[in-house]
Formats: C-alpha cells, sequence, structure tokens
C-alpha cells in the first residue's frame, strides 16, 4: 500500500481545533491554564513549529536512543570508571543528578500542560512527544545513578534531593515552579523551552557531555548526548509561541516571561554549573572556562535568538554580561564554606596551578577571590580547622535563594536590594532579581527562604545540626 | 533585651551572613560580632584599624556606642562594618 509523505498529511492531522458547542471556549481552555492572552482560538492556529515529527517517526527514533544509551551503560557496568574517577568528577555527577533528574518529571507535568491546554494544536502536538522525553529523561537519570548507590551514598541524592529542604534544591525548586509548575500553557512555552532550555539546558548538558567523555565516563557522556538531543527539539516549542504574541501586540508580555525566566536561569546555573566548570573538571580536562562558554554557547546564542523574534535583549543585558566574570566565584566559595550543606564533595579546585588558570581567565581573580582563599588556606595548613567551617547562615535572595554575594578583596562590591513589601523587609542579591520580585510580588511573596525559616523557629535546634537535620543531610 | 537579627556586609568578605545580637547591644559589639564570621576566616585582621557600623549606603558611622535599639535599623536590615584607621 502506497504511503503519504508525512508533509502531505502532517498539517491537516495535527489541527485538532474544533468549535465547542456544549462549553464555552473558556471552558474548553480556561484562561489560567491555557495562557490565551486573550487571543482567540483562530490566532493560535498561525502557531507554525519548524520541527515537524509524527508519532510513528518519534518512535522509532527514540527507540534508537535509548538503545544507544543502555547499551553503552551495560557494556561499561563492570568497568570501575565510578570507583577509579577523580573526587571532582564524582561531585559533578552528584551535583547533576540531584538537581536534575527529578526535575525531569516535573518538567513532563510542564510539557503535559501544554499537550492539553495550550490553543496552539502544532504546540499540542510537539509537547506531546515533550513531554515522553521528559519521562525518559527522568527514568534514565534515575536508573543510570542507581548502580552507584551501593558505593557511595551520596548518590542516592539522585532521586531524594527533589523532596529535602537542602537550600540548593530550594532554590531549584523555587526557579523550577515558577517557570514550569505554577504557569499556564504559553507561559511554560516561553519560560520553559524558550528561555530555559534554548540555552541553558545546550550548557549543562553539552558542556557536560564534553567534560565527561574527557575525563572518561563514557556512559555519562551518552546519556547525556542522548537527552540533549531530545532537549534541542522540544525546546523549540516557545519560539512560534512568541511569534504568534508579537503579531498579536503582545510583545511586552512576552518579553517580561523571558526576562523573568532567563535571569533565573542565569543564577542557577551560577550555583549548579559553574563551579563545576571552573573549579570540580580536573585542570587538564577542561575546555574552555565557564565564561567563556557562557559567552560562546548562551550569550550570543540569546542575542541572536532574540532578535529574530523581534524581541529586544533584556534590559538588565549590562548586568548579566558583567556578572559572568564574578557569580558563579562567589557561588563556588559559598558552596565550599558551607560544604556540610550540600550533598557532593565540592572540590576546592585551587592548587597553584590552577589559580593560574583561574588568574588567566579572570584577570584580577587573586587580587579579589583569591583574598578570600588565602585566608582559608592558612587555616587548613595552621590546622585551624574550626575557622574553615561555617558558624551562621549566608543572607539569601528571596528571589533566586542563593546567597547575596559580591566581589570580595580589593574590589570589595558586596550589596544587598532590599525591598519592603507589606509590612515584610525582602532581600535580593542583585538589582534584577528585585525587580522580578516586583513584576508580581503576590506570586512570591508569601515564600519562605531558608533564613527566614530560621528566623520563624522552624528549625531547631538553632545550629548546624538542627540546620543539617532540616535539610536532610548527615548522618547518612 | 530582645535578640535582634540583622545582615553583616563585612568589607573584604563576599557574602551576607546573618548575624543574632541584642537590641542592648553597642555598635562596637556589633562589629564584634560580625567579625567572628569573616575576620580570620576569609578577611585579614587589620590592626592598624578599628571596625565601624553603617547602615548600608550611608557615609556616617553610627556612634560606636549607640545601642541598636537606638539606631533605627529594621529586623535583618544590612549594616556594613567598615575598616578606619587609627593612625
Ligand atoms: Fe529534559
Ligand atoms: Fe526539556
Amino acid at each position: 500500500m502506497a504511503v503519504l509523505n508525512r508533509m502531505d498529511w502532517y498539517d491537516l492531522a495535527r489541527s485538532t481545533n474544533w468549535t465547542p458547542n456544549y462549553v464555552t471556549e473558556d471552558e474548553l481552555f480556561p484562561p489560567d491554564l491555557s495562557g490565551g492572552f486573550g487571543l482567540p482560538q483562530e490566532a493560535w492556529e498561525n502557531y507554525d513549529e519548524p520541527y515537524k515529527q509524527t508519532y510513528p517517526e518519534y518512535v522509532k527514533v527514540q527507540r534508537e536512543k535509548d538503545a544507544g544509551a543502555y547499551s553503552v551503560k551495560a557494556a561499561l557496568e563492570r568497568s570501575r570508571i565510578f570507583e577509579n574517577a577523580d573526587p571532582g568528577w564524582k561531585s559533578v555527577m552528584k551535583a547533576h543528578y540531584g538537581a536534575i533528574a527529578r526535575g525531569e518529571y516535573a518538567a513532563a507535568s510542564a510539557e503535559a500542560r501544554m499537550m492539553r491546554f495550550s490553543k496552539a494544536p502544532g504546540m499540542r502536538n510537539m509537547s506531546t512527544l515533550g513531554c515522553m522525553d521528559e519521562i525518559r529523561h527522568g527514568q534514565m537519570q534515575l536508573y543510570f545513578p542507581h548502580e552507584h548507590v551501593s558505593k557511595d551514598r551520596q548518590m542516592d541524592w539522585a532521586f531524594k534531593a527533589y523532596d529535602t529542604n537542602e537550600w540548593a534544591m530550594i532554590a531549584a525548586r523555587h526557579f523550577f515552579d515558577d517557570i514550569m509548575m505554577t504557569r499556564d500553557a504559553i507561559s511554560v512555552s516561553i519560560m520553559l523551552t524558550f528561555s530555559f532550555e534554548t540555552g541553558f539546558t545546550n550548557m549543562q548538558f553539552l558542556g557536560l557531555a564534553a567534560d565527561a567523555a574527557e575525563a572518561g565516563d563514557h556512559t555519562f557522556a551518552n546519556l547525556i548526548s542522548s537527552i540533549q538531543t531530545d532537549e534541542s527539539r522540544h525546546a523549540q516549542i516557545g519560539g512560534p509561541a512568541l511569534k504568534v504574541l508579537i503579531e498579536n501586540g503582545k510583545k511586552e508580555e512576552a518579553q517580561k516571561r523571558v526576562d523573568v525566566a532567563l535571569w533565573g536561569a542565569w543564577k542557577l546555573f551560577s550555583v549548579l554549573t559553574g563551579p563545576i566548570m571552573d573549579y570540580y573538571t580536573p585542570l587538564e580536562h577542561r575546555k574552555q572556562s565557564f565564561k567563556e562558554f557562557m559567552e560562546e554557547w548562551i550569550v550570543a546564542q540569546f542575542e541572536r535568538a532574540l532578535t529574530d523574534m523581534g524581541l529586544d535583549l533584556p534590559w538588565y543585558w549590562d548586568i548579566f554580561l558583567e556578572d559572568l566574570k564574578d557569580t558563579h566565584h562567589g557561588m563556588h566559595l559559598g558552596s565550599y564554606y558551607w560544604r556540610p550543606t550540600v550533598w557532593w564533595n565540592p572540590a576546592a579546585g585551587i592548587t597553584p596551578e590552577e589559580r593560574d588558570w583561574l588568574e588567566e581567565k579572570y584577570p584580577g581573580w587573586n587580587d579579589t577571590w583569591g583574598q578570600c582563599w588565602d585566608v582559608f588556606i592558612d587555616n587548613v595548613v595552621d590546622g585551624k580547622m574550626e575557622l574553615a567551617y561555617p558558624e551562621t547562615l549566608p543572607m539569601v535572595c528571596n528571589m533566586c535563594q542563593l546567597p547575596i554575594l559580591g566581589v570580595p578583596g580589593k574590589k570589595w562590591n558586596v550589596k544587598d536590594y532590599p525591598l519592603e513589601y507589606n509590612g515584610r523587609l525582602y532581600h535580593f542579591g542583585s538589582e534584577v532579581d528585585r525587580w522580578c520580585f516586583e513584576q508580581d510580588p503576590e506570586r512570591y511573596a508569601g515564600h519562605l527562604s531558608i533564613v527566614d525559616r530560621f528566623l520563624a523557629g522552624m528549625i531547631q535546634p538553632m545550629n548546624l545540626e538542627g540546620a543539617l537535620k532540616y535539610m536532610n543531610i548527615a548522618p547518612g | 533585651m530582645a535578640l535582634f537579627p540583622l545582615g553583616s556586609n563585612f568589607e573584604g568578605d563576599f557574602v551576607l551572613q546573618l548575624i543574632a545580637i541584642d537590641t542592648e547591644n553597642t555598635m562596637d559589639e556589633v562589629a564584634a560580632a560580625a567579625a567572628i564570621h569573616s575576620v580570620n576566616r576569609r578577611v585579614r585582621p587589620r590592626p592598624d584599624c578599628i571596625m565601624r557600623v553603617r547602615k548600608q549606603g550611608a557615609t556616617e558611622f553610627f556612634p560606636r556606642d549607640m545601642k541598636v535599639a537606638d539606631s533605627g535599623l529594621m529586623p535583618t536590615e544590612t549594616i556594613e562594618i567598615i575598616w578606619e584607621k587609627t593612625t
């Protein structure tokens, strides 16, 4: 039997909008879930997805991808790569799995919202496949680390992290809840797929795949490149939605969503990926600095994507470019100093050779970040370990939930960006974090940061032991 | 007498830190409480200096013997601890 070419039937088959008779359009597509932006169904029928794939094609390709990644894992299971891996590399895996694996299920739920509630038929089709992608990512990134749980208890955090109040997890959840769990279908497409996945998952997955291959961890390298091929497809869901919004006079609303999501993504990657690339990855395996990678893969890509779309660069673009050389150094110093509170073992990454590299990549590193590390190193050398551990909490940002920090030493510029709202004093790590909050204060105002929880007496006893217990860390 | 939280922004350090002090503490005592978490941890001591306290962004320091209760500071507000040369 002759089979029609895909393009002869795809558009017709996926155009599943109809005119409801028994319910109103708002009942069929509740605005809070659909995010129609006041536009009728017809406007959304102009949504034109750049990546057209049918279900049989999808199944065939995905099956091959799964077979590839799982067979590499099976072949290397007895290879002792994990046992012989550099401790820095183990930390990379732990940080990655904990922060990402269960988030994939959250992403599946966000894709499912687009699948059911988007008024754009093309979006519903793409996110049907996207939802299955995310389920696959969740399954793989729980299954792959599982073989290491018996060797290293911290590997258990691949599954556990999301259910804890560990501070970095509070930050990750706050961001993912904001962009994917509590937004309408169209906003999800802009904030999750266009803003977060286009650039930043490329960052995490492409960058890490290269590092994994360098470190000899071919199982991990294959796993995440396999995931990345899905991401680069379903990350394209948001673009055509932005086009529809702009064509219908909704540029301002679209722009605001991009600006809020991009900033949150940047902050999360500054704590997750920044330290990995510039401190944990063994020196001989480093290809590019975090800043170089960001400039090549994120900055250039977004500048092009935003302009192509008819959007503006976020108003804070200059602040962002400036922060690329600073923020992640602070996130690293912070997570190292508060190292009992994370579920991996951060590598300090500051041997003389590594410091030379840092100084070369970030001129002035020794006069700023290096000044703090000098005191730290003296304490370790002099056996004053009590001074190398924290006795209080950092103040954290009420938007990104990460420590409020800046450049130390000779270029000291640390600053709080406070805001009084409804009688409560909020603190922010930057002008941009405060601006994000102010765009929709009621959305964020009720959330308690880890410091707010501590001051409210929710963490008992009020010391490191109580804090570790609250965060589900140690013992075990 | 009441516990009072403040955010310590210590000159030369990289991060704001929570300090719990008492409304009866003087500004010199506040500076000393803040120093515990920064000096000799990430900031070198400076024997030629004393530590002064000011509201974030202010140019004037609080008087050294001023009590927190009289400072007008709000709970969790950020203070800056600045080295001042004694010579
Ligand atoms: Fe994913
Ligand atoms: Fe995704």
